[in-house]
């Protein structure tokens, strides 16, 4: 084992490799920080750089630009409401109203030296154990990948406790939406009205930046008082020069954080699952076990600890079925693993014990990553922090002009900027009547991989659907889930009744 | 609006649970689900809760002696900010493919600008330019992302300025 690390510290610290290493997190953090990007684009727009490289310096060069990507999509979530790839979705719930106190550099704080934890134990998971986990991970069928998901739905409960049939009806939504387009087992056609272009369904992407930017450009459109204040910079949060965290406070976050450093990379290894999943569940499970969980959503660091290492506690996580067994976990583990076919490389179980060099280049650069990335992000914060005290007659119009192209870039098509719109104005008569745009959004990611892998799992278990909950693993997680989802409503009885 | 929404959602789920039903494809067969089971399951779930938030907006409503239209205030809302807003953030969406990136970029900057009551509009029209063109050098350029070029005499242009772009 401990060649193996020093193997992969000598292939890093060669001063080329560390080079391409430290440019890749460049890259990473601000392809990761630019709307519309996601972390697969960022792999895939850093593929043709790694073509010329040796392959073990390619997927070196590759892992950083993924890890760094994931970490830069919290910082636009924190300053702008925007999330920057789909993971970083819940980082805006508390990262927004922190930067909005004028806390941003402590949220931005919170969010590196987390997103760094995250994956650095990803990292060492995978090192480590990457062999077990693929086998464990192998073990999750259709019918366990159905509770995985359904678990993730269980979030639902807890995502607004003051308006709990709301946040259901919002998550039926989201849940309802992802089924528009084609079927994902027989390929038939559901509520697209005659439209090819509601084909291929309802894209994620718009529907969050909509949810999010958008309807928060409304808001603020709407709040003539706020707009007036633009003078006072330092009200928006536009204070460049906010404190960091100290060390003391990241401290007390250190159980949040390892909680959704862990999950994240459990969560990560799952093949369909990845890092919007992991750090939408490590969200609501923080919300779970927290001591004060009204806070959350109001501008607290757990909720952006919580969100940012599970994410990239998914990033080590998605490399382990691909290092060990040749499956890519996500589409930028799959861009990946193109990389290494295309230069020559047999990717697959055989790949950790006849090179093992390439498992100890992959955790070595993660390492290197996740360190760096702290101090390149801070950096890249910095300046886009100073967006923050730009007037909001001229930020507000921007954000409306960086969330187009980002819901645009996702597949060169304007109807994505038109769907975009539409979610901004649903996202504001739902914060209007207090339904919930995070319910949606949860729905709307986990609608598809729940129904595909329920409908599997039924057709595995030859039509019955007992068979799939006498699974063990999918009937504690399931039951988990039913308690979870029961527990509100059933929680003012009991004390009604104590009373 | 609650109760308004609410019912909306109702209505909308009863038709769509109809609609998915009426398709034979999406039938059940012994050892498949059909294309129908899922969303009729949740579509059932979001009419049963729907019905639940009407019975208790109802409830509230008659507590705090208000009436279904008594916080609906239509004529204001036509001549509200938020509406216009909306109208822009729409009218942004709907000309982009027409006139393409930089004219309707430009032009949505100055028009949402001066909706939020930008002190100086020179400076404004200044600003604008530049932040397309920054933009427009940003993701058009370095990121390769193929921004809309419009139609026509749009399309010429923007032609011109992918052609004279440093990257």
């Amino acid at each position: 084992m401990f060649d193996l690390l020093v193997t992969g510290f000598s292939i890093v610290f060669a001063p080329a490799t560390f080079l391409f290493i430290v440019g890749g997190t460049i890259i990473g953090v601000i392809f990761g920080a630019m709307p519309g990007v996601s972390a697969s684009m960022a792999v895939a727009l850093a593929l043709p750089f790694a073509y010329a490289m040796k392959p073990i310096v390619a997927i070196a060069f590759l892992v950083s630009v993924y890890c760094a990507s994931i970490t830069g999509g919290g910082i636009t979530a924190i300053l702008f409401k925007i999330p920057g790839t789909p993971s970083s979705a819940p980082t805006t719930f508390d990262g927004y109203p922190m930067a909005q106190r004028g806390e941003a550099g402590k949220a931005l704080g919170y969010s590196l030296v987390a997103s760094a934890f995250g994956g650095l134990v990803a990292a060492f998971a995978m090192a480590l154990i990457s062999p077990q986990l693929a086998a464990v991970a192998l073990k999750f069928g259709p019918s366990e990948l159905f509770a995985v998901s359904f678990l993730g739905l269980s979030v639902l409960s807890c995502l607004d406790s003051d308006n709990i049939v709301k946040t259901l009806i919002s998550g039926c939504i989201g849940l309802f939406l992802a089924c528009i387009g084609m079927d994902p087992m027989l390929g038939i056609a559901r509520f697209t009205f005659g439209s090819s272009t509601l084909l291929s369904g309802i894209e994620m992407i718009p529907v969050m930046i909509g949810l999010f930017a958008v309807t928060e450009v409304l808001k603020q459109t709407n709040k003539q008082k706020k707009i007036d204040i633009e003078k006072d910079s330092t009200a928006k949060g536009g204070d460049t020069s906010a404190k960091l965290p100290s060390i003391k406070e990241l401290w007390e976050t250190k159980w949040t954080m390892i909680r959704a450093s862990v999950l994240g990379t459990v969560v990560g290894i799952l093949p369909g699952a990845g890092a919007t999943i992991a750090s939408f569940l490590a969200y609501a499970i923080e919300k779970k076990v927290s001591k004060h969980p009204e806070l959350l959503g109001t501008g607290i660091p757990d909720g952006i600890v919580a969100s940012e290492a599970a994410n990239n506690g998914a990033t080590g996580g998605a490399m382990v079925p691909l290092l060990s067994l040749g499956i890519p976990g996500g589409n930028a583990a799959a861009i990946m693993m193109t990389a290494l076919v295309i230069q020559g490389v047999q990717v697959g179980p055989l790949l950790i014990k006849q090179q093992p060099e390439y498992l100890a280049s992959v955790f070595a650069s993660m390492f290197v990553t996740n360190i760096v990335m702290v101090i390149v992000s801070m950096g890249i914060a910095r300046v886009f922090a100073k967006i923050l005290s730009v007037p909001y007659s001229i930020l507000g119009p921007v954000i409306v002009i960086l969330a187009t192209i980002g819901a645009y870039a996702t597949n060169n098509n304007t109807g994505d900027v038109v769907l975009m719109v539409v979610a901004g104005i649903i996202g504001y008569l739902f914060s209007k009547l207090k339904y919930n745009s995070a319910a949606l959004v949860l729905g709307l990611v986990l609608g598809q991989m729940c129904e595909s892998n329920f409908r599997r799992a039924y057709t595995l278990m030859n039509g019955s659907i007992i068979g799939i909950f006498s699974k063990p693993i999918t009937f504690v997680i399931v039951s988990a889930c039913v308690i979870m989802l029961v527990y509100p409503f059933v929680k003012p009885l009991i004390s009604k009744k104590k009373a | 609006m609650d109760i308004i929404f609410s019912a909306f959602l109702i209505i909308a789920g009863i038709g769509l649970f109809s609609m998915i039903g009426a398709d034979p494809s999406a039938a059940a067969s012994e050892t498949e689900l059909g294309a129908a089971f899922w969303p009729q399951i949740v579509l059932t779930i979001m009419i049963v809760l729907s019905v639940v938030n009407i019975v208790t907006a109802l409830k509230k409503m008659k507590a705090e002696g208000k009436t279904i239209t008594s916080e609906i205030d239509v004529a204001g809302f036509f001549k509200s900010k938020l509406f216009i807003g909306m109208i822009a953030v729409a009218v942004l969406a709907l000309v982009l493919p027409t006139i393409g990136f930089v004219p309707s970029c430009i032009l949505f900057l100055i028009g949402y600008g001066v909706l939020l009551k930008a002190p100086d509009i020179p400076k404004l029209a200044i600003a604008a330019v530049l932040i397309t063109i920054v933009i427009y050098i940003l993701f058009q350029g370095a990121l390769d992302i193929m921004l809309p070029r419009g139609t026509g005499v749009f399309r010429e242009l923007a032609l011109v300025f992918e052609r004279i772009l440093p990257f």
